[in-house]
């Protein structure tokens, strides 16, 4: 009987030492990481990742998804209460104030002393948005450009010539203003509304060589006269080339062009699987943007072609419990094979430069080369931000409306909001 | 006579601690939810709140400078007053009408009284998400079923007056249920007299139900109206950023919320509320002074 106890406890204690130590495997201290990301689209693919992840250290990844309204009100309670996320994505518009007020994990001495993540293998404009007095608090997810979405029926019903590469803005608008006219107006070439301005306006401010917001984030391009040319240009387009402001007040420019009601709609990659999920999407074709032939010479040049583009960036709470493990998890989904596997699967193009060609094939039956192709022959500029971004974009966003409804009152429009932007950045 | 400082009786105590515990958790949490907060909201209406609740910066009375100054604040509040016109007066008066009727003994009254009741206990989140449906321009159920155009939540024109109509559909029900219950108080003697003098229905409505029913309908009166100065749900969630509509429908909570939370403003978020606080006490007060001169208690 003696022995049997004897026995017993020396199994029992085999078995706990076995077990921790499957668990401890990498030395970690937690069983499950925290992940919160505001976009569904891509839940499936990074659950995924995240799972081989989880086959190699044990450690369960929880992956929530909070809706954009929602994300950064939720996150910034959990900064005040100390409840964050583990790892989570940051995006420009926030960045600056999560890493004024230390919210974020210094990941500085992470990347120096790992042989899977190098620093130059990424986007240098996210790295250093992500960057501040020389410390690293994110690593690059993923970047995205913007193409023009276009839809084939209504360009042959119509007898229309679908847009080019060689189109400049004037070229869209004649073939937006061709297919209003043909269609009495059921059915209008393009649509913006004040919101958009990554995937529309601010493409074009760029294009015709204005600006949204100085290098140093201390002035407002409102003014500027390139960006009043831009303006200018953008108010020929109302009621003849693009929808109303009114009919964009209360569906989004996507809905309506799922439902037909505009012909030419510009999109950021995010955007593609929602239109490729469509039941029409045989339909449906990208091209690049137009560019605007500023100096004349007939051709598109540098700075002629401009995507805005945007980087979201993987980090970790400055609180976190294990840090080494929520560094882990980040180094996976920032090495070159994930990103490679973060393409392929569809879900973004990479933040790691030259593994995006494999989401050019992750659309089998749609071309969206276009995206690609802006990076190559057109010129990437980073979304315009500070360090209360929302401050000012809300603001634009409000103030614009009463402009596209009334392209007269413009200039003065935008002298006000330069004022008050370059108001605000003082603030800051 | 000489005052004697009783010492309480054991049984005394053990009911005293008793009646603590209980209202302990009511207690605690009206402290810490409630009057915390309070003191807190006022507390940082002083100051220019820095990010994550760290760095703030005493600015003395300069939030409420540019609360009061600046013309949004006083726009909004038109705004809120414009809304609260439509949908008090109107669910207290369509109340009223419905009370009178379903106090009455008809077939599958309680089916309407609960037909009635039920935008009540719908989720505000849910009734907005199906009124936007409703009223969308393009569309809308609204506009596809009586071939209309109109821009019933993006015309600056009437937007007010389509979200005062939602208002008015959710609050009636409860209206109308708190005004059955003063109904069936009135003694039916009165109708009894009044008929035997030969009053018609009408004039036993305004001389009778209506005096009678003044203190149920002064407090629905008072509680919608502070409910009507502090929506806020319906315009967040109907209403975009790019809606022209916008700045006339802007309701005070509204504003306060944009910046308090979308653009980490606290400080001045606070000003708002707190100024908006001080209306609402001052409407009350003189509602509660009103009470007398058309009130009738027995």
């Amino acid at each position: 009987m003696k022995n049997m106890k004897v026995l017993l406890s020396v199994l029992l204690a085999l078995v706990m030492v076995l077990g921790t130590t499957a668990a401890m495997a990498e030395g970690f201290s937690v069983d499950v990481l925290e992940v919160k990301i505001w976009d569904n689209n891509q839940l499936a693919g990074l659950q995924e990742i995240a799972d081989e992840w989880t086959a190699k250290t044990g450690v369960k990844v929880n992956i929530q998804v909070v809706d954009w309204g929602n994300y950064w009100t939720l996150l910034e309670a959990g900064a005040s209460g100390g409840d964050m996320p583990d790892v989570f994505w940051m995006h420009s518009n926030n960045a600056e104030m999560y890493m004024n007020a230390g919210k974020l994990l210094d990941l500085t001495d992470y990347i120096a002393a790992s042989d899977v993540v190098n620093l130059e293998n990424y986007y240098q404009g996210i790295t250093d948005l992500y960057s501040k007095d020389g410390k690293n608090y994110a690593v690059a997810k993923d970047h995205d450009t913007i193409a023009l979405l276009y839809n084939k029926a209504l360009f042959d019903q119509y007898g229309v010539a679908y847009p080019a590469d060689d189109w400049t803005w004037e070229d869209y608008k004649a073939a937006a203003e061709a297919i209003t006219a043909a269609s009495n107006g059921e059915v209008y070439g393009g649509a913006c509304n004040t919101g958009n301005n990554q995937d529309t306006f601010y493409n074009i401010i760029y294009d015709f060589g204005g600006f949204v917001i100085s290098d140093d984030k201390k002035t407002s391009g409102w003014n500027d006269p390139n960006t009043l040319k831009a303006f200018e240009f953008m108010g020929t387009l109302f009621n003849n080339a693009w929808a109303p402001q009114q009919m964009l007040a209360e569906n989004g420019k996507d809905r309506l062009f799922l439902n037909k009601k505009i012909a030419m709609d510009t999109e950021g990659s995010w955007m593609i699987s929602q239109f490729y999920n469509d039941d029409n999407h045989d339909d449906y074709a990208w091209a690049m943007l137009p560019y605007e032939d500023v100096n004349g010479n007939g051709q598109c040049d540098e700075g002629e072609r401009v995507s805005i583009y945007n980087g979201l960036g993987w980090a970790a709470s400055a609180d976190v419990k294990d840090p080494a493990a929520a560094w882990s998890l980040i180094e996976w989904f920032s090495s070159k094979e994930m990103q490679l596997k973060q393409s392929e699967l569809g879900v973004t193009m990479a933040g790691y430069i030259g593994c995006s060609d494999a989401f050019m094939n992750a659309f089998p039956g749609m071309d969206i080369s276009a995206f690609l192709k802006m990076e190559t022959e057109g010129t990437l500029v980073f979304r315009p931000y500070s360090k209360y971004t929302s401050r000012w974009e809300d603001q634009a966003t409000s103030d614009l409306v009463a402009v596209w409804n009334d392209p007269s009152i413009m200039n003065d429009t935008l002298n006000r909001m330069a004022g008050d932007m370059n108001a605000l950045l003082a603030q800051e | 006579m000489e005052k004697t400082r009783r010492k309480m009786t054991p049984s005394q105590k053990s009911q005293a601690k008793w009646g603590l515990a209980f209202v302990a958790p009511t207690m605690i949490g009206l402290i810490v939810l409630n009057f915390y907060p309070i003191f807190n909201t006022v507390y940082q209406s002083f100051f220019k709140t820095g990010d994550f609740g760290m760095g703030n910066i005493f600015v003395g009375l300069q939030n409420y400078a540019t609360v009061l100054k600046g013309g949004e604040f006083w726009s909004s509040l038109l705004n809120t007053f414009k809304y609260a016109l439509i949908e008090v007066p109107f669910s207290v008066a369509f109340a009223l009408l419905l009370a009178v009727f379903l106090n009455r003994k008809i077939a599958c009254r309680g089916f309407y009284r609960t037909v009635f009741f039920l935008p009540m206990v719908a989720a505000p989140a849910a009734i907005a998400m199906v009124w936007r449906f409703l009223y969308n321009q393009q569309f809308g159920l609204i506009n596809n079923v009586f071939h209309t155009t109109t821009a019933w939540i993006s015309d600056p024109k009437i937007a007010w007056i389509s979200l005062g109509v939602i208002g008015v559909w959710s609050v009636v029900g409860y209206n109308m249920i708190l005004l059955i219950a003063g109904l069936q108080e009135i003694p039916h003697d009165y109708y009894e007299a009044a008929e035997i003098d030969g009053a018609t229905g009408i004039k036993q409505f305004f001389r009778i139900t209506i005096p009678l029913l003044s203190p149920t309908i002064f407090f629905i009166l008072q509680t919608r109206i502070i409910g009507a100065l502090q929506q806020f749900d319906l315009i967040f969630m109907m209403m975009d950023r790019s809606n022209p509509a916008l700045p006339k429908t802007q309701t005070v909570v509204y504003y306060f919320y944009v910046n308090a939370f979308q653009y980490n403003n606290r400080g001045l978020g606070a000003a708002i509320v707190l100024c908006m606080l001080v209306l609402i006490m001052m409407i009350t007060w003189v509602l509660q002074k009103t009470e007398k001169y058309w009130v009738f208690y027995n």
